[in-house]
């Protein structure tokens, strides 16, 4: 087995609210390139796992390491500028500006010179990059779009662009299907399986049918814990997660 | 779409410029000139005012009541360091020099403000603003020494030089448009740029601007810096128009009637405070013949209630309205 280091290492990781121990004590290690699902039900922690990863609220015991260096106590955007793209549950877009403009401030925040009074100009390589990303997310067509007009799966693809935006070397996406109408979802799939596999991808998500399938190994959580890591094909006929998924909790 | 509202701004420049010959031709002479001076030239000074706090609102959702107070900062500058002002605080300082400075004061004002109200938002934000505005009219009006205090500062007539003095209604009003039209298309190319595109970014989302590696306090500073240059801009030309400045200039009912200017006009586009500007001062002026001397501010009051029920987004509401129906009509 290669001596590689994890992309995202953490080690007793634990996140409280006052008397709530939302997470609680969690370890897990996603190697490079590794496709990570993290199921489990409402309340069981996913996405205070991802803000203790993203640094929305950091841990308040445990480490977390980023190819081997740590970043627990690090802000949100310094763990941009390392590596780490992410998604929100809820689209946290700018609907006063362009789908273009959405996707240049995204990139423009991770470059020196992103306090500026000057326009781009015609050659600006944060515009080029934009332009880019929106390609890749196949919204070409909609670049001067106000993105209060963008349908719902629009909305989402352009959340995965933009957290792709400082070239990620993880990407954590936070419930990307959630309220897609089944006609969206095939598409965000795709596009989710389409990235390539130099990226690590952790993402929660609340269905299994489209967790199972883009994932290498699958962690349920529940009650702020891990209660089961194993890969898919394992998950759908094990005791604990069919406990949890059919046993009235959820 | 967005070139094409470039060219009708620029159409609606030029058919200004056009407009005080114009009404010389159709008007009185009397009658042309108090147009050209009284209503349209203190419509664009007051304009230029009341878009400082269109700028802040419009894109950084930022509602600020300190907008004539800053402007005041301008005139107060220019009146204490120019030649001929009475009583002479300073002095020595021609235009050229005292204009300037007046316009580094605002703008030092304007970073101020932005600075000590950096972490508040909504009505905080305007009570913060409100308090600031009413402390500097305050101080102004009771400090002689550098102020002369509730009389103010007279005789600032303004740059003067042969073929061009801006006593002269006709060249007043061609040098305030021209600043207006400059600070107007200025605004327009500043909210493209990365500082306009993050300041929008923090009116829909700070959360999200920060998460990208933004610095939400600098962008804010900086947006009510350049708020404060625009009202700096407006309360110069407005102290030349006045021919000085006094502590009413910047009291409550001043720093209330810009902000009704930019309501009635419309918060969504710098235009609208001019719109917001020329409907406030012509209704100031006419009210008192139209109605009646003791309750024209009844008049005023009731066509800014009329103005807010039918478009809660001003005049320039009125207008997209007026359009979409036209477009639906002809369908």
């Amino acid at each position: 087995m290669a001596m590689t280091e994890p992309a995202i290492h953490l080690r007793g990781v634990s996140r409280r609210f006052g008397a709530l121990q939302a997470v609680r004590d969690v370890n897990l290690a996603v190697m490079p390139g590794e496709r990570r699902a993290v199921l489990g039900p409402n309340g069981a922690g996913k996405t205070t796992l991802f803000n203790t990863i993203c640094g929305d609220f950091p841990p308040t015991s445990g480490t977390i390491a980023l190819f081997g260096a740590d970043i627990t106590r690090l802000r949100p955007h310094r763990r941009t500028r390392l590596g780490i793209g992410r998604t929100y549950q809820t689209s946290l877009l700018f609907n006063g500006l362009t789908l273009l403009e959405n996707l240049f401030v995204a990139v423009r925040g991770l470059r020196p010179n992103r306090f500026s009074f000057l326009r781009p100009g015609r050659g600006d390589d944060g515009m080029a990059k934009a332009r880019e990303l929106a390609d890749r997310m196949r919204l070409s067509h909609l670049l001067d779009a106000e993105v209060m007009n963008l349908s719902h799966g629009q909305r989402r693809q352009l959340e995965v662009g933009m957290a792709l935006a400082g070239d990620p070397r993880v990407l954590m996406l936070d419930e990307p299907a959630a309220g897609l109408s089944p006609g969206d979802r095939p598409e965000l799939l795709n596009l989710i399986r389409g990235l390539p596999r130099t990226l690590t991808l952790i993402l929660i998500e609340h269905d299994m049918d489209i967790a199972l399938p883009a994932a290498d190994v699958v962690t349920v959580m529940k009650d702020g814990e891990v209660v089961v890591e194993a890969p898919p094909n394992r998950i759908a006929d094990d005791p604990v997660v069919q406990s949890i998924y059919l046993g009235g909790v959820h | 779409m967005r070139s094409a509202a470039a060219t009708w701004s620029l159409l609606g420049v030029l058919a200004l410029l056009a407009l005080p010959w114009l009404l010389a031709q159709v008007l009185p002479a009397g009658q042309a000139q108090f147009w050209t001076a009284n209503i349209l030239g203190r419509a664009i000074v007051f304009g230029i005012i009341a878009m400082s706090l269109t700028f802040l609102a419009t894109y950084g959702g930022f509602v600020s009541l300190a907008q004539m107070m800053i402007a005041g900062v301008a005139g107060y500058v220019l009146a204490i360091f120019v030649d001929g002002a009475v009583p002479r605080i300073v002095g020595g300082l021609g235009y050229s020099l005292a204009v300037p400075l007046g316009l580094v004061a605002a703008t030092a004002m304007g970073l101020l403000v932005g600075a000590i109200s950096v972490r508040t938002r909504d009505i905080y934000l305007l009570m913060i603003t409100l308090a600031l505005a009413m402390g500097v009219f305050r101080f102004v009006e009771t400090n002689i020494a550098w102020f002369n205090g509730y009389e103010g500062i007279r005789n600032v007539v303004g740059p003067a030089m042969p073929g061009f003095d801006v006593r002269d209604p006709m060249v007043f009003y061609h040098v305030a448009l021209g600043t207006a039209a400059l600070l107007y298309f200025g605004v327009l190319y500043l909210v493209r740029s990365p500082f306009g595109l993050v300041l929008q970014g923090i009116r829909d989302n700070p959360r999200r601007v920060a998460a990208l590696g933004y610095s939400v306090a600098l962008h804010r500073i900086a947006a009510f810096g350049v708020a404060g240059f625009i009202a700096g801009c407006g309360g110069t030309l407005s102290t030349i128009y006045n021919i000085g400045i006094s502590p009413g200039t910047i009291g409550l009912g001043a720093t209330v009637n810009v902000l009704i200017m930019s309501v009635i006009g419309g918060l969504g586009h710098p235009v609208g405070a001019f719109i917001g500007s020329l409907i406030f001062t012509v209704f100031d002026t006419f009210a008192a013949t139209i109605y009646d001397r003791d309750r024209f501010n009844t008049l005023i009051g009731l066509v800014f209630l009329v103005i807010v029920l039918v478009s809660p987004d001003g005049a320039i509401g009125i207008g997209a309205r007026l359009r979409r129906l036209l477009a639906a009509g002809r369908r």
